[in-house]
């Protein structure tokens, strides 16, 4: 957008707001202003965005706004320069039960989606072999944070959060807070020895830095939640018709991205429409490449020890599952975290489940787009049910 | 001529080594990190880099909006810095109450103005002027407001005995004095708008340097990291020059 359109557009805005009354603008349903993260995480809410899903359903949606960190994406959200977001499961938790942010998750973004990343050449290839060393999270409220660290303990290690000056025993694993995109250059560089992350970084740093996958996440715990997509609770109460178009397009963006992968990283890619500005090749690797020759047996580190779960690397159901909330809010509260994490004991997980999470929508939205089948991993016979599998 | 001669083949002898400097410590860390991915920090790929660059148009597109951005913000903060210092030059009184509350706003980073950027403004757009005007006001509300306390005060009282009125002292007198000291507070300004830009645009735009900056890191695409680190540095240097050449010309002291 240059200045003139830019000027021009802020001047029809205005003219539009003083022209409205406000009946008719209460009547109006607000626009979808997709913010997101440059990782896979956001593609539903992009390609829905792409392929005029959002349209389809008769709605006015903006182009989606790039924000470089999860800590500005919240703060833009809260000030209301957008209305649909995705971020990691946890954050919402804190934002509802720490913060009192009236938010709501209306559906799970994707699954999986993330792995653990080693350097190639210092012989890590379990999670043992992270004693003394460096790990980056992406945020302490991650779904990240919590998998690593059961990685960690069941290995006999003790997670820490040291400053620089400390010492990391031979017994301890060192956990560092890195934006995604600092990463792999800290990698390459030796600050740190692995990083667990969303997607595309991990197959960045294969591509890139002959970096190693110690595990994918999703082959720990089986098509567990990463990213949700949460709307204010103000607009999911107040304007159910907007909510259910929101999350009726995102479902099927969700089933779209399941039968088109490569063509949704084509899309994705700074060759294709530029929302993601990695390459279609790094892209590709993250919707197309999760196969038991280059990660499972016979290979060190072995990153796919499930093979029967029929796991993928990045996976697409948006019911979210109670049962993945309740696990995860349980496991959080044994997660080691910088800060004040008290609300996790003061608040009931058994009301966290029901009052943190908007089921209606998305149930309806899951069966007016093909039902259960298309998605991954739903039981055609109890789609609304399933039992968290966690192996580490 | 020959005076302009011997600045520019100086000027040319610094590049150089700053080249040298470049391609040796660059050359000394890709050596001893043992890892290719720093080679494209080095000057023959940010050099390449810079040739794809100059002509891709989504650069030129960039090249705007990021001027844009720091033209706006600048005249914003030259609107208010420059009212607020004449204020402040000319009443003591006002000078004494708000010295201490703006130092200390002074000496906020610019970049923890950011969360109420976000939450104080409607636009991302406007959010990064306010960030630009957060940085870059303070030298120019200095400057200008030292400008008017250094006037000789014997020239005041000559042009009082003369009859001048407060109007025309400001303007026949006062304004003409500040007037460099005004200029080399903007050309500070300009310098720290220019560095607040990168940073600014993380924010959720979808173009400028800063934004193309952001994006050559989430890729890890170095060659490209250099090229526009240079033409940020070459841009930054011509906008400098300008301010420079307005320096010396309305600089009164030297004619």
């Amino acid at each position: 957008m240059n200045r003139r359109d830019f000027i021009k557009r802020s001047l029809s805005a205005a003219a539009v707001g003083t022209l409205m009354s406000p009946y008719t603008r209460a009547k109006q349903s607000e626009t979808v202003r997709v913010g997101y993260l440059p990782i896979t995480d956001a593609a539903p809410l992009l390609i829905a965005h792409a392929n005029e899903f959002y349209k389809d359903e008769g709605l006015n949606a903006e182009p989606p706004g790039l924000i470089r960190s999860w800590s500005a994406l919240v703060e833009s959200f809260l000030a209301r320069k957008f209305n649909v977001v995705h971020l990691l499961l946890p954050i919402p938790i804190w934002m509802r039960y720490k913060d009192k942010i009236p938010v709501k998750v209306v559906a799970w973004d994707h699954l999986n989606g993330s792995a653990l990343t080693v350097k190639g050449d210092q012989g890590i290839h379990e999670f043992k072999d992270l004693g003394g060393k460096q790990v980056a999270v992406p945020y302490w409220y991650s779904m990240h944070n919590v998998i690593l660290q059961m990685g960690i303990k069941k290995a006999g290690l003790k997670p820490v959060i040291k400053t620089h000056s400390e010492k990391i025993k031979k017994d301890e694993a060192n956990l560092v807070l890195l934006p995604p995109p600092e990463m792999p250059p800290a990698l390459a560089s030796g600050q740190i020895d692995g990083y667990i992350v969303a997607e595309p970084f991990n197959a960045l740093g294969e591509l890139k830095l002959k970096a190693r996958i110690l595990r994918f996440t999703g082959d720990m715990w089986k098509n567990h939640p990463c990213c949700v997509v949460v709307m204010h609770e103000k607009t999911v109460d107040s304007d159910p018709v907007f909510t259910q178009k929101v999350v009726n397009a995102v479902v099927r963006a969700q089933k779209w991205i399941l039968q088109n992968p490569a063509k949704t990283a084509g899309i994705l890619s700074k060759e294709g429409k530029g929302y993601l500005p990695m390459s279609k090749e790094t892209l590709d690797r993250v919707f197309l490449k999760y196969d038991t020759k280059t990660y499972g047996k016979g290979n060190l580190p072995q990153a796919i020890r499930h093979p029967e779960w029929n796991a993928s690397r990045i996976g697409f159901q948006p019911y979210p599952y109670p049962t993945a909330t309740r696990f995860i809010f349980d496991r959080l509260r044994e997660t080691l975290v910088q800060g004040d994490n008290r609300f996790l004991k003061q608040v009931n997980p058994d009301f966290v489940v029901k009052d943190l999470v908007s089921y209606d929508y998305v149930k309806k939205a899951v069966l007016e787009t093909g039902g259960p089948s298309v998605f991954t991993d739903m039981k055609i016979d109890s789609p609304w049910d399933r039992e968290e599998v966690v192996e580490i | 001529m020959r005076r302009w001669l011997y600045s520019f083949s100086s000027g040319f002898v610094g590049v150089i080594i700053l080249l040298m400097v470049w391609w040796g410590t660059g050359w000394l860390l890709v050596n001893f990190s043992h890892n290719g991915q720093f080679r494209d920090f080095l000057p023959i790929p940010a050099l390449k880099a810079m040739g794809r660059l100059v002509e891709d148009p989504v650069f030129w597109s960039s090249v705007k909006v990021s001027l844009a951005r720091v033209g706006i913000g600048l005249m914003m903060a030259f609107i208010f810095g420059f009212s607020s210092g004449i204020v402040l030059g000319i009443s003591r009184q006002i000078r004494r109450f708000t010295t201490l509350p703006m130092q200390f706003v002074r000496m906020i980073s610019p970049l923890s103005w950011m969360p109420i950027a976000i939450l104080f403004f409607p636009s991302f757009e406007y959010a990064i002027y306010f960030l630009i005007l957060m940085a870059s006001v303070w030298p120019i509300i200095h400057n200008t407001s030292q400008g008017i306390q250094d006037v000789e005060p014997s020239w005041i009282d000559m042009a009082r005995i003369q009859g001048a009125s407060k109007f025309q002292l400001l303007v026949k007198v006062l304004l003409p004095f500040t007037l460099p000291y005004m200029l080399t507070g903007l050309r500070l300004a300009l310098g720290i708008a220019w560095i607040i830009l990168v940073p600014a645009e993380y924010l959720g735009i979808n173009s400028g340097l800063g934004y193309l900056i952001n994006d050559a890191r989430d890729t890890m695409e170095y060659d490209r990291l250099m090229a526009l680190v240079i033409s940020i540095g070459i841009l930054g240097f011509c906008l400098d020059s300008i301010f420079r050449f307005l320096t010396q010309y309305f600089n009164w002291r030297k004619k």
